[in-house]
């Protein structure tokens, strides 16, 4: 939902400056100065073409970004070798578009290859405090799109749970089978894992896109909660595979679970995809059985062999 | 590791960037302007010492706020010499920030742009203000990215990327769900609060994550008290662990065991902690007193 509304803003954005450009290219042909007329005019079509392709596909949306920024780097480079005393202050814009519509990586290697276009069209300006302020504006403005991605990194490496549904992520679903199993160990428990694989997921996202996706993921979480106990874990290990963590169950009550599981998922008739299909399997900790020799166990199993 | 080496990268951009305004600092007009120079210096500094991987110290909104303040002192002093700086505005905003923060910046923003536009012949000022609108829309979208991301996350998020280590929201979850299970279990289990220093605080988080079992959890309740649940076979044994927890974990100021059955909240836990009269308290205690 929040990419769709992302979309919707930045076309909407790029329509106005879409509009800038034609009252520009309207300033200059009342200002009289017809030869200037004819970049902001051109370039009008061009942006605009952009905030379409914003609404279109992914790719044609980071082609549009790049639209986008050629138009803007060619207004900068028509302003600076002007007269005008404003060619400074102008010099600080391609840089900070370029961070806002490109991933760091590109837009700080754009940056810098730049840098010496931009500082040779403001000749008339140029001074050794001029490029110390504009490598000062790339450098510190660089920091902030690194920030974002420090703290998206983090939340990843700290947060249990799955970005896409209410189930652990894999890294934390391996560190809480493996305390599990500790636990069973230490106590002289069972423990089962059961294995459930939902084989339409791939096909509701390239089908009926990621709105079925997601009705599809909420749907097993949810169905799952509902036919679990409180400390039953259930995590992601693949992109359509889910492991059901159940600490003190024997073979017998695994399959007792599999079975109530089974017919609430069949109850269960989504949109898009129709009924939801998902394939169960059972296995269990062996007496004495490594941890990390049991995990091994659970991935050779083939999710859909039954 | 890969985490490791993106934070090495980040600090080593932060003192680049920190470089920069120490080359500019000296050949500055004004006393004020060089001043603020090298405190936009020292900020990055300090800020590429701080930098960590890890939710140990969040940020500090007066901390946060510096930069924007500097940002608008430079423009407000020195609008003849930095006036492509009005467009870092764009970044600041994109920074992960509260809403009012946000509005704050775009005000100050928009004072800057005012402050440089009286220069300016109007359709150029009227053009440039548009565009800096542009960019800081752009520039906020960014930021609202990460903010439904954030708000969920921090109340469930572990706070050291491979610490057993949990907000103190986890532990009133968590609490219910391991006295049913350890009742059944027939397990003793108990909650043991610590209190240590703030200083010693994060040593002492460590140890004792090392020193407790794998799923046994440890919780961080505020900035000098610790949490942990120890699951044992039985009373006797819950004595010895605790006997040898608290000899191998070193000093610490004040410790409260409490069985699960018996804990009713924690932060009714955490008031007895504060008021119980000796420095330890076991549960064979707590029949007496």
């Amino acid at each position: 939902m929040g990419d769709t509304v992302h979309a919707r803003i930045h076309a909407l954005l790029y329509a106005l400056a879409a509009l800038l450009l034609l009252g520009q290219a309207g300033w200059h042909y009342l200002a009289g100065e017809y030869t200037r007329i004819l970049l902001p005019a051109m370039l009008t079509p061009v942006v605009l073409t952009a905030a379409l392709m914003r609404l279109g596909q992914p790719e044609t949306a980071r082609l549009s970004a790049y639209l986008v920024l050629v138009t803007g780097y060619l207004l900068v480079a028509m302003e600076l070798p002007g007269p005008s005393s404003l060619a400074p202050f102008w010099l600080g814009l391609p840089p900070m578009l370029t961070l806002l519509l490109l991933p760091l990586g590109s837009a700080m290697l754009l940056n810098l290859t730049l840098t010496p276009i931009w500082l040779l069209l403001a000749d008339a300006w140029l001074t050794p405090d001029l490029v110390l302020g504009y490598l000062a504006l790339v450098v510190v403005a660089g920091l902030a799109p690194w920030e974002i991605l420090h703290q998206r990194a983090l939340l990843k490496a700290t947060d249990p749970m799955d970005e896409e549904c209410d189930a652990m992520r894999r890294s934390a679903l391996h560190d809480r089978l493996q305390s599990e199993c500790e636990r069973a160990e230490l106590l002289g428990q069972r423990l089962a894992v059961l294995l459930i694989h939902l084989p339409q997921l791939e096909m509701a996202r390239e089908q009926f896109g990621s709105g079925a996706h997601r009705a599809l993921l909420s749907a097993l979480c949810d169905t799952v909660a509902r036919c679990s106990r409180d400390h039953d874990l259930l995590g992601r290990e693949g992109d359509a595979d889910f492991w059901l963590v159940l600490p003190d169950t024997s073979e017998s009550g695994a399959l007792l679970v599999r079975q109530r599981l089974e017919l609430a998922l069949q109850r269960r008739v989504l949109l898009d995809t129709g009924q939801l299909e998902a394939r169960l399997s059972v296995c269990c900790l062996r007496p004495g059985e490594e941890p990390a020799s049991f995990v091994r166990r659970l991935q050779t199993r083939a999710p859909h062999a039954t | 590791m890969q985490s490791k080496y993106k934070v090495g990268l980040l600090r080593l951009n932060l003192l680049l960037a920190a470089l920069l305004p120490a080359l500019l600092a000296p050949a500055s007009a004004s006393l004020t302007e060089a001043l603020l120079l090298w405190l936009a210096a020292g900020w990055l500094a300090v800020s590429a010492l701080l930098v960590e991987f890890s939710h140990r110290r969040p940020a500090l909104v007066p901390w946060q706020l510096l930069p924007s303040l500097l940002l608008t002192a430079l423009l407000l002093t020195a609008p003849e010499r930095f006036p492509l700086w009005l467009w870092a505005w764009a970044g600041l905003v994109m920074l992960p920030q509260p809403a009012w923060m946000s509005a704050l910046n775009l005000l100050l923003a928009g004072l800057g742009w005012g402050w440089l536009a009286r220069g300016m012949a109007p359709e150029q000022a009227l053009l440039s203000g548009a565009l800096l609108a542009g960019l800081l829309l752009l520039g906020l979208l960014r930021s609202r990215d990460l903010a439904p991301l954030r708000g969920a996350a921090r109340r469930r998020v572990h706070l050291v990327p491979g610490m057993r280590l949990w907000p103190r929201a986890q532990l009133a979850r968590d609490l219910a769900r391991e006295r049913a299970r350890s009742q059944r279990d027939g397990v003793h289990g108990e909650l043991v609060l610590l209190r240590t220093g703030r200083r010693r605080f994060w040593p002492q988080a460590q140890r004792l994550c090392e020193l407790t079992r794998r799923f046994e959890h440890c919780y961080r309740l505020d900035g000098r008290t610790l949490a942990a649940l120890l699951l044992s076979r039985d009373a006797e044994q819950a004595a010895r662990r605790r006997a040898d927890l608290l000899g191998r974990l070193g000093p610490v100021q004040r410790l409260r065991a409490t069985p699960l059955a018996q804990v009713v909240s924690v932060s009714d836990e955490c008031r007895a902690l504060e008021q119980q009269p000796g420095s330890t308290r076991f549960p064979e205690e707590a029949g007496h007193g």
